[in-house]
């Protein structure tokens, strides 16, 4: 039958796309400056203990939370890209759409340059939980505005917009007004960085994305539904306007914590669900982990072309992943027959 | 009857007419600035106008007794980047708090209505704001007026420009003698370093700059070879970041670090409370509490980019102040550099009495040690 085909076909594509993913980690943690041959880097992994400290040292703390990290990163910025675009049901809408990143930027800013902690926590974690908590700030607070004034989809769009300008202004002041030093670091942050990777952050996320994929997997029809139009999906029976707040907010946690870690790493967001829809389509029970692989896969390569580029120095990955994936996603945009949007 | 009348207009106005006359009597000074520029300043400059604070660290030792009689305005980025030192000088100077000053980075614009406002004769402006200045056309501005502008560089290109800098500085103020004698002071000082490197041509160990340590919460930014990394190669190490970092400031890739296995990690920083008061910062500056530096220095061996390296088996951790790299005192760092590096070659120099000696002989403020530290004490 048609339908198995189909689904045959998609399930074929998963696979395709976690292969991808595995053999992109796999020459993440190969590759790097230690010149480390592939017999070394199995040993290290399965039995740390036999090797030289050294050794050891590169692979478990310096190689893999980067990999680990990216894939994790990668899957959360392009599952909420990829709901963000179902439920404002825009093309060009990305997890920062609402402004998410801007936020965090400026609230790692406000730490960076003049040492203000939202919440006095201490030593390692100031930088990420400020940025993390002005992200929430505006996620709720569009939230809020929405939730008064009714959920029109231009409402909050219009909302994150300004939002955005609003936080990019904020940001500009500080570093109008930090230091010479403090200026470097601010802007070092905002290009994103997978150099902050580490086993704990690496776990908060994952363990973020085990939370909320099930959430979403079990909405994935009426998610599915909402992409034709917010008539027909209320026709369903589908409560639209609470569905679309309680996926905001989902979508604004699943990109905030990610943000608040690495900086702000962009187009993943934007680019890894359409790779998903262009390669599987629009039903969620496909798209969703097809999301998920998509951009795992882009950050991790983007992980593993900055270390070829640039052997020994730290390109930010930001810059990394527009140069991997937008070749990679022009030439699926033309060859593909179909208009995917 | 008009030419009658035009014989009383010119007498009565003949009074009033002479100063006009008489004025530019005073010979006015042409030099070349650090731009290459020939500029003719009027004589005698009795107010100037600082592009940046920091030039107070020459201006002090031209006109001791008072560095700030002459300073009409200037840029606050001393009282921000060297508050320890600001703090020293207003202490003996208290009127400076009252000279009106401006914001900006080092690369950015003066404010030109205060500048002209309290009418300088002569503006200094670091190189690095040239292309802005340009941009602006601020030295047609300043030169309609009569203010003369004149490029000066510490920082930029320190071997080329600095003893041409305070030379001019000396003409332009009228302190020849003091100019010369610094400019002495300093070569002496650099030659004690390069030319016994330069006899003995010792291998230079390999050195990992930590810069701004305390600023960054991932690991291994440093500099490319401008800036501490030239530093560190004129004072006879080798910079494992040289080839690595394309302009002057970058981040290296732990592991990178690791293969490179330095011998001595040299970490830069300073007194970073009002910024990062989470950040693992060294507070080296001066008057440094030698056991605070001492343990935040111990941090840095157990960093994860150190882990095995020759420098962390021999504990070869130092700190130095971060704001070095913008000081004409660059060269006691640079001392200080070569005795870490080569502690036998260097075994007689002592950084800390040239640096005593430089305040003594040229600066009106005291000098207090802190600058520079090693782990587990001792230099």
């Amino acid at each position: 039958m048609a339908y198995r085909r189909v689904t045959r076909r998609r399930l074929f594509i998963l696979a395709g796309l976690a292969l991808a993913l595995v053999f992109s980690m796999a020459l993440d943690v190969s590759v790097g400056p230690a010149g480390l041959t592939l017999p070394e880097v199995v040993r290290a992994i399965v039995m740390p203990a036999s090797v030289p400290d050294q050794m050891a040292v590169v692979l478990w703390q310096i190689r893999m939370p980067v990999a680990a990290m990216a894939v994790v990163v990668g899957a959360a910025l392009s599952v909420a890209g990829a709901q963000m675009q179902t439920i404002l049901n825009n093309p060009l809408a990305s997890p920062f759409t609402l402004g998410i990143s801007a936020a965090a930027s400026f609230g790692a800013a406000l730490v960076l340059a003049f040492g203000v902690a939202i919440v006095p926590v201490a030593l390692d974690y100031v930088v990420p939980l400020n940025a993390f908590i002005m992200a929430m700030l505006a996620s709720l607070l569009i939230h809020g505005l929405t939730m008064r004034r009714g959920v029109s989809v231009q409402t909050v769009v219009l909302l994150g917009i300004a939002l955005v300008f609003s936080f990019n202004a904020a940001l500009a002041l500080v570093q109008y007004l930090a230091s010479a030093e403090a200026l470097a670091a601010v802007i070092f942050w905002t290009m994103g960085s997978l150099g902050k990777a580490s086993w704990p952050k690496v776990a908060l996320v994952c363990a973020l994305l085990v939370l909320i994929l099930p959430i979403f997997a079990r909405r994935a029809w009426a998610l599915t539904a909402m992409r034709l139009g917010d008539d027909r999906a209320a026709s369903f029976g589908i409560n639209v306007a609470r569905l679309r707040l309680e996926t905001l907010l989902l979508v604004s946690l699943l990109a905030a914590i990610p943000v608040a870690f690495v900086g702000t790493i962009g187009f993943v967001g934007l680019v890894g669900p359409h790779i998903a829809r262009l390669l599987i389509g629009e039903d969620q029970r496909f798209f969703l982990p097809a999301s998920a692989l998509s951009g795992a896969l882009l950050l991790s390569a983007s992980s593993v072309a900055g270390k070829m580029l640039l052997p020994g120095a730290i390109l930010p990955i930001g810059i990394v992943t527009s140069l991997v994936g937008i070749p990679f996603f022009f030439s699926l945009i033309l060859s593909n027959a179909k208009r995917p949007w | 009857m008009i030419r009658i009348l035009a014989r009383l207009w010119l007498a009565v106005m003949l009074p009033w007419l002479q100063p006009t006359l008489a004025a530019g009597a005073a010979e006015p000074i042409t030099v070349t600035d650090a731009a290459g520029r020939q500029v003719e300043v009027q004589q005698p400059v009795e107010r100037v106008i600082l592009g940046e604070g920091r030039q107070l660290y020459i201006l002090a030792a031209l006109d001791r007794e008072n560095p700030f009689a002459r300073i009409a305005g200037w840029r606050n980025d001393l009282k921000e980047a060297d508050p320890e030192t600001w703090h020293a000088y207003l202490e003996k100077f208290p009127g400076a708090a009252a000279i009106p000053s401006f914001s900006g980075l080092e690369q950015s614009l003066i404010d030109i209505e205060t500048a002209v406002a309290q009418k300088p004769q002569l503006v200094f402006l670091n190189l690095e704001t040239k292309r802005a200045t340009e941009e602006a056309r601020y030295v047609e501005t300043l030169a309609a007026l009569g203010i003369a502008t004149v490029y000066v560089d510490f920082r930029h290109d320190p071997e080329r420009n600095t003893e041409a800098t305070i030379r001019n500085m000396g003409r332009l103020l009228g302190r020849e003698e003091r100019a010369e004698a610094l400019i002495a002071f300093r070569a002496e000082e650099i030659q004690r370093v390069t030319d016994r490197l330069a006899a003995a041509k010792p291998a230079p160990p390999r050195v990992f700059i930590d810069r701004a340590a305390g600023f960054y919460e991932d690991c291994c930014h440093s500099f490319g070879s401008g800036n501490f990394g030239a530093l560190v190669e004129q004072a006879g190490g080798m910079n494992i970041a040289k080839g690595l970092i394309p302009g002057t400031f970058g981040q290296i890739n732990p592991e990178q670090v690791l293969v490179a296995d330095p011998d001595q990690v040299i970490v830069t920083s300073g007194d970073w409370r009002a910024y990062s008061p989470a950040g693992k910062w060294v507070p080296v500056g001066p008057g440094a509490d030698q056991g605070a530096v001492q343990d935040r220095l111990a941090y840095y061996p157990t960093r994860p980019a150190y882990s095995g390296t020759n420098a962390q088996k021999a504990g070869a951790f130092h700190a130095i102040w971060h704001q070095f790299y913008n000081s004409p005192y660059q060269f006691i760092a640079m001392q200080q550099l070569a005795k870490w590096f080569h502690p036998q070659l260097f075994a007689d120099l002592d950084p800390d009495e040239t640096f005593r000696q430089l305040h003594r002989r040229f600066l009106p403020i005291d000098y207090r040690p802190g600058y520079f530290a090693t782990l587990g004490g001792g230099n």
